[in-house]
């Protein structure tokens, strides 16, 4: 049997053959899991409860739904659940499913069912960055890697404090005002890395960053200034025939 | 009676019945009628051979070439077998000298290795009580129960 | 509330059963026609009913249409697609399972554009579908399979260049009965529906959504249910398959053989399919009458118990005390030596599996010895109509005639466990029906809600002097039923208790004004045995033997009879014939082995009086031999000599002490209960003040109650898991 002693040799040889002989690419799943798993934050031990006021909501919501078709309260009296605890627990789904007196699975259905019902801890500010085509024609490569940075957190994490949350969302819907982030209920658009900045490091202190366009447009109306409908609106009556 | 067999042998030779003197040959060669007819039930034939060997299970082993190729060598089995003879019972030595893969005889073969490991051989025990059977390795199908009394009271 | 939830599905579908039951009819009689439809389906005219779906429609005239998610006893989900068919003017495919029809409706179920929708879906379903058919349980049963044989494309467009791969889901743990592999799953949502419709355990569902969508319990638990192992049949591909039957037999090589199962009295259709003279498993047989297509867990699982613990070889008791197995002939001497030297001082007790042939050929062989003491293990009491009236042993509305009551009034039962196909049409029928339940007894989960009138015996006597809040309910319904369990006529109350609800269902029907032929009084057995050896005149319910001269005791097939718990005098000569060793066994002197409900041919008789036959699938084990044989040569040897020979001739004798016993699968109907309940007035007991109580109460107490499911293993995994499951947390069943 021949020893190489020169391994080099041997090295070159091997790494000029293929690994495996077929082929494969990491299945594109969803991040997050659709089976629940006991972990320290989330579990049964940690309860959940309504607050009063919130059970004043929740009462007030179940009153919109008539008797027999309670069950549609559902996805209401979750939002109410996740915005009372920033993320939905798995006993907030039992709460709900308590409240309107189903079995628990209908519930998870529901809830693990919309993306927005965050069924892991997130962060006090929970800053979801649209990184759909417009928004990445536009720069939101550039306004993500800020945030990562300046967090010091990668997507799908919690920074140290608590505070931040970042996710990787599709599409907002405010693609003329691209890029822009979310952050908690609030967009904040027309970001520069500047802007970003700007918006963390008021975060941090828990001030409340001014939402909309950072462009100093309204809306969504064209950066440089109407180009349609500058005239004076008519009045009422207006091209209505004389005689009517 | 030996002696008889050859007179006779003698005189059908003498008066031209050559065919008739080599029947009682035969039969003279192999110890009388008697055991004439027993060796015809054993093995359906009766031949004139010399015995060039035996073995050591008793099995003897006879040469004529007045016979053609392949029936000029044959083997009468040790007495004690019976009727339960078997090709097995002829050890490998003779086996070869049996089947023309030599002409040497067990003892004389210069090519027979001897080496001390070498087993006895045994015969073909098929189809007999000694016979190997495999234990079932499969699972039964009913798992009967195992009596247990209770007494009454 | 989940009842209402699910009633607008699920009246669809239950009027869709109800048009398929009798469409037939109406395609006869166009008398009708007026309200019909008419629809063509492939040029085909058929007249249905408003509210039919074109899937249906299509069946009444021999298309068919293929499907993975539609069932017919369960909710429409209309989510697989696979049903999608042209309709003509219909720019679309359309989902033939959720369509209604519409006059003049032209279906093409085999033009191009069905064709092409069907390749379409298959192609889907197939992408996230593993190629595991050869290891798969569901292979050569797989609607997938067949499916795509039939309707899929003929080649592949699946190369995996470019492919991410294929999904993958995690497999979950639901407990020792179904096994799943949740990567074959096609998501067509069967099981969930059968747990939230039928079974009533609401703990299957979706999570996720898209391509990440899951079914399963998203926390960690088991699904557990009486009904479990329906979800196996359900399944469409290989996602849930039976974890006893795992890699054991393929489909395509088992005899399947039509029988009946025994282990309760409802007396479920069953198919048993062997392989190499072994069950190998139990799968339901359709039944409207009885069992629908469903079977309880214990009857589908418990085969395991016919394979350990047999008694395999005539035994005999020698002197040192020690069980032997013997020759047939000395065994048979040894006992009819036994059986002469009693002088008629002879006990018969026959247990709960034993079918009607052997029980006719105990009672004539024990009577021609000169005894007239055979009995069943089960009491039922002998004063007021006795067992002289069959409606007063019967479940006499029938198990169908659930559906049409709007009101059970159930005592001292637990359906769910005593007879859980019984508790699946109460279910049915208080899901889509409004029925109403009431129970008098302990606290249970019946899966659905009921009212409880408390555990005492006494509220049948305020219901029958009208002072209970509960007679408003009785007099309000229009068909009511009351359910008695047969196992409180046991208490020593029995017959005052029986005699009261006689007394309570005919003043029921006199309040409610209900019609002359609708039967309010039913008992519910638990034995398989009960109703036929009732009918052939057998003693239910032996409780001392003290009382009794026994020289001999013959258990036949007895193992749970109190008599054994308690001391048998040391000179009673004991005989056990049965299948199993246990507790018969263990004392006898000599033991018969006998055949279990899969080896014989034997008639058996439900507790609504239908007699059924099951059939041999296997042949019995080592010297076992069928049990009337047994009786017949024993007799033989006695000097007694029994008069039949053959089963035919046995059958003869069946027919002659009742003719219903051969009248296999009708029910006779019941009668004479107004003379039962004119009888039943002579018991003068008094009902006593003790709570009724129950005998299985939770799901752990199901799954072993017979000599056949306590020698099974997978039954004994069964209530581990059950035990195991009450200390998850996740738990949240009422019995905790």
């Amino acid at each position: 049997m021949l020893i190489f002693k020169n391994t080099r040799f041997f090295d070159k040889v091997i790494n000029n053959i293929p690994k495996r002989s077929f082929k494969i690419t990491a299945a594109r799943n969803h991040d997050s899991l659709f089976v629940h798993r006991d972990t320290k934050e989330n579990n049964l031990d940690v309860k959940f409860e309504f607050t009063p006021e919130n059970l004043k909501r929740a009462e007030a919501i179940l009153a919109i739904y008539p008797e027999g078709h309670k069950r549609a309260a559902m996805i209401p009296l979750l939002d109410l659940a996740q915005r009372q605890n920033g993320w939905l627990p798995i006993s907030a789904m039992h709460k709900v499913a308590e409240l309107l007196n189903l079995p628990k699975m209908r519930v998870y259905e529901v809830a693990t069912f919309y993306t927005m019902f965050m069924r892991n801890p997130t962060g006090k500010y929970h800053i979801q960055i649209c990184t759909t085509t417009p928004c990445w024609l536009r720069g939101s490569d550039e306004i993500l890697n800020c945030i990562k940075s300046k967090l010091n957190i990668d997507v799908g994490q919690i920074s140290e404090d608590g505070k931040f949350s970042l996710s990787e969302v599709e599409c907002l819907g405010a693609c003329v005002n691209a890029p822009m982030i979310q952050i908690n209920d609030d967009y904040y658009e027309d970001l520069t890395v500047k802007d970003t900045e700007e918006i963390i490091s008021e975060l941090k202190a828990d001030k409340k960053p001014k939402a909309g366009p950072r462009s100093g447009r309204y809306a969504a109306e064209p950066i440089t200034g109407l180009t349609s409908l500058t005239e004076e609106p008519y009045g009422p009556g207006f091209g209505v025939k004389s005689d009517l | 009676m030996e002696r008889v067999l050859l007179v006779y042998e003698k005189i059908l030779r003498k008066i031209g019945l050559e065919k008739f003197g080599n029947l009682i040959e035969i039969i003279r060669i192999n110890d009388g009628p008697v055991n004439s007819l027993k060796k015809l039930t054993y093995y359906d034939d009766l031949k004139k051979g010399t015995l060039v060997g035996t073995d050591e299970f008793g099995n003897r082993y006879y040469n004529n070439n007045y016979y053609f190729f392949g029936r000029n060598r044959w083997v009468e089995y040790a007495d004690h077998v019976g009727f339960n003879y078997d090709g097995s019972q002829v050890p490998p030595e003779w086996y070869g000298w049996l089947h023309y893969k030599t002409d040497y005889l067990p003892e004389n073969d210069p090519t027979r290795p001897n080496y001390p490991w070498v087993l006895k051989p045994s015969e073909n025990l098929t189809g007999t009580k000694a016979a190997y059977m495999c234990y079932s390795t499969t699972k039964p199908k009913i798992v009967v129960w195992t009596p247990q009394s209770k007494q009454k009271a | 509330m989940l009842r209402s939830s699910i009633q607008k599905a699920a009246k669809v579908s239950r009027r869709c059963v109800h048009i398929g039951n009798t469409n037939k009819a109406a395609v006869a009689k166009p008398s009708a026609e007026q309200t019909l439809l008419e629809v063509y389906i492939d040029d085909k005219k058929v007249l249905v009913e408003p509210g039919t779906t074109v899937l249906q429609a299509a069946a009444l005239v021999g298309v068919e249409i293929p499907r993975f998610c539609y069932h017919e006893r369960l909710a429409i989900a209309g989510n697989c697609r696979m049903c999608l068919v042209e309709i003509e003017k219909s720019p679309k495919p359309v989902a033939a399972c959720a369509m209604p029809v519409m006059n003049g409706w032209r279906v093409k179920t085999n033009s191009e554009m069905t064709r092409k929708a069907r390749e379409g879906v298959m192609e889907f379903l197939l992408v996230n579908h593993p190629l595991d058919c050869p290891i798969c349980d569901q292979g050569g049963e797989c609607d997938l399979q067949d499916q795509s044989m039939a309707f899929g494309s003929d080649r592949s467009r699946f190369t995996d260049i470019d492919f991410s791969g294929k999904r993958a889901v995690e497999d979950k743990d639901i407990g020792p009965l179904v096994k799943t592999i949740m990567t074959r799953c096609i998501h067509c949502t069967r099981c969930i529906r059968f747990a939230s419709e039928v079974a009533g355990v609401d703990d299957l569902g979706t999570t996720g959504r898209g391509s990440d969508m899951q079914v399963g319990t998203y926390i960690e638990k088991m699904f557990l249910s009486e009904l479990s192992g329906n979800v196996i049949d359900l399944c469409p591909v290989g996602a849930l398959t039976s974890k006893p039957y795992s890699f054991t037999a393929r489909p395509w090589e088992t005899r399947k053989i039509e029988s009946i199962d025994v282990l309760d009295a409802v007396g479920s259709n069953i198919v048993v399919s062997t392989r190499t003279n072994e069950v190998m498993r139990i799968l339901p047989l359709l039944n409207e009458q009885v069992n629908e297509e469903w079977l309880a867990d214990k009857s589908r699982f418990s085969y395991d118990g016919l394979k350990t613990q047999r008694l395999a070889f005539p035994m005999v008791k020698f002197d040192s005390g020690e069980l032997k197995a013997v020759e047939w002939e000395d065994t048979l001497k040894h006992a009819a030596q036994a059986l002469n030297n009693a002088n008629g001082q002879i006990v018969g007790i026959a247990g709960p599996l034993v079918d009607a042939e052997a029980l006719i050929a105990f009672k004539d062989l024990l009577n021609k010895l000169g005894s007239e003491h055979v009995y069943t293990e089960n009491a039922f009491p002998l004063s007021g109509s006795g067992i002289d009236i069959r409606a007063s042993y019967l479940f006499n509305s029938k198990i169908v005639g659930i559906e049409q009551a709007d009101l059970v009034l159930l005592i001292g039962t637990n359906p769910r466990y005593d007879a859980p196909l019984i508790n699946t049409r109460i279910r049915k029928s208080y899901v889509h029906n409004e029925l109403d339940v009431a129970l008098i007894g302990p606290k249970i989960d019946l899966t659905y809600d009921y009212e409880h009138l408390g555990n005492s015996a006494s509220t049948v006597k305020d219901l029958i002097s009208g002072s209970h809040p509960f007679n408003k309910r009785l007099a309000q319904a229009k068909k009511p039923l009351i359910i008695l369990g047969a196992q409180q006529l046991k208490r020593s109350d029995g017959a005052a208790l029986l005699a009261a609800v006689q007394q309570l269902a005919k003043k029921t029907a006199e309040i409610s004004k209900v019609d002359a032929s609708w039967k309010v009084f039913n008992l519910l057995q638990e034995a398989a045995s009960q109703v036929a050896a009732l009918d052939l005149g057998y003693k239910p319910g032996i409780s001392n033997l003290k009382s009794l001269p026994a020289k001999v005791l013959y258990l036949l097939g007895a193992d749970d009879s109190d008599v054994l718990k308690e001391s048998i005098p040391t000179d009673t000569f004991v005989i056990y014939q049965g299948h199993h060793g246990e507790t018969g066994a263990e004392l006898a002197d000599v033991i018969f082995p006998g055949v279990t409900y899969t080896e014989k041919q034997g008639t058996y008789v439900n507790t609504e009086g239908r007699a059924q036959q099951t059939l041999n699938a296997v042949t019995p084990p080592g010297y076992a031999r069928t049990d009337w044989k047994i009786l017949r040569a024993l007799s033989e040897i006695a000097g007694k000599t029994l008069e039949y020979e053959t089963l035919q001739e046995v059958r003869k004798r069946l027919e002659e002490v009742s003719p219903n016993l051969t009248s296999y699968g009708n029910v006779q109907e019941s009668n004479f209960i107004a003379q039962a309940t004119e009888l039943s007035k002579s018991v003068k007991n008094n009902l006593e003040s003790k709570p009724i109580d129950l005998k299985l109460k939770k799901l752990e107490d199901y799954f072993m109650t017979d000599v056949i499911s306590r020698s099974s293993v997978t039954m004994s995994k069964c209530i581990q898991a059950v035990l195991k499951q009450k200390q998850n947390k996740y738990y949240d069943g009422v019995e905790k």
